[in-house]
């Protein structure tokens, strides 16, 4: 068994693996499907909600320095201690370049199916600090990202290039919901 | 004294995306691939234990064996003597929590112990061998060839 505790140093030797066989994209897009398990429902269900219903969750398990928040109908994080790239940088190891990619690699597909937009944005990939925002307001995302873009962050994983998708799957979970609340009465 | 200081919250859902990593490596790269990557963090990741194995100190071990498996609330039996340390898992972990999760466990399960395993003892006079008697029972056995004492 590979202790819970050390999964993420295992991650690293995957991703390294992976990377040198140009097989990221497509474990992420796995990973993604995986965490469907955990997240798909909450996030259908309960929105921004199931969002800090499931990270906050995560940041107890994973022990993680973060703090987020709702405003206006958009979802902000800020990780100002990553335990996964901390525990992957202390380590005999060494670290996988591409670490961090894994995150955006598997929300970002989730965070479509479930029709939101996201961002996650980091100035660097050796240091384990990151910020992220999800809304179904995609000019609001959108004006975010334009902001992200003028403060100088080299790093920004996004799905809004994938709008269409987002608005569809945004249309139907508001029918899941409406229906949902139909039948309740 | 344990390289990886860990005692606060755990995680246990990191076990069902190992399983889904197992799976989703031998399936697309081939066993021999995923024996690899374990056997490699076997051998890097634990650093530590094994440059320890290889000078005849299996302190830190015995303490990741007996540590790891009762923190994450495993059934276990730990028999140390001089060249043998056997160790005997009556329930994994692993497995316990993938089937409160309702997944499978991968056929290649047992594979993230004998190939680590067998990566901690590379290049030490130690030898790795688990047997595996029904789900989640395993044997590890980790035992020192004789014949470098006298090297």
């Amino acid at each position: 068994m590979i202790p819970s505790d050390h999964f993420v140093r295992f991650y690293n030797e995957v991703f390294k693996f992976l990377d040198e066989q140009d097989g990221l994209q497509a474990y992420y897009e796995e990973i993604s499907r995986h965490q469907e398990l955990h997240c798909l429902r909450l996030f259908m269900e309960k929105g921004l909600e199931g969002m800090e219903e499931y990270w906050g969750h995560i940041r107890v398990e994973e022990n993680c320095i973060s703090t987020s928040w709702i405003e206006d109908g958009v979802r902000y994080s800020h990780m100002s201690r990553c335990p996964s790239l901390s525990k992957v940088l202390d380590n005999d190891a060494a670290p996988c370049a591409k670490y961090c990619l894994h995150c955006p690699g598997w929300v970002a597909p989730l965070m479509t199916k479930c029709g939101f937009y996201y961002i996650k944005y980091l100035r660097a990939l050796d240091q384990p600090e990151c910020y992220s925002v999800n809304s179904e307001d995609r000019e609001k995302v959108e004006a975010i990202r334009q902001d992200l873009i003028r403060q100088g962050f080299r790093y920004i994983f996004t799905n809004l290039d994938d709008a269409a998708e987002v608005e569809a799957n945004r249309e139907k979970r508001h029918r899941l919901a409406a229906g949902k609340a139909s039948a309740a009465k | 004294m344990l390289r990886y200081q860990e005692n606060n919250e755990l995680h246990r859902d990191f076990h069902g995306t190992t399983n889904t990593t197992l799976n989703y490596i031998a399936d697309h790269y081939g066993v021999e691939a995923l024996k690899t990557i374990l056997r490699k963090t076997g051998h890097d990741v634990y650093k530590s234990i094994r440059e320890k194995l290889a000078k005849g100190d299996a302190s830190e071990l015995i303490e990741h064996l007996n540590w790891f498996f009762y923190r994450e609330q495993g059934k276990y039996r730990l028999s140390v003597s001089e060249n043998e340390i056997v160790f005997e898992v009556f329930e994994c972990p692993a497995i316990r929590h993938l089937r409160k999760l309702n997944l499978e466990p991968s056929p290649h399960v047992c594979l993230q112990t004998s190939e680590v395993n067998a990566g901690m003892c590379e290049g030490t006079p130690w030898r790795s061998e688990v047997k595996v008697l029904g789900e989640g029972h395993c044997i590890q056995t980790f035992r020192k060839e004789a014949d470098h004492d006298s090297k």
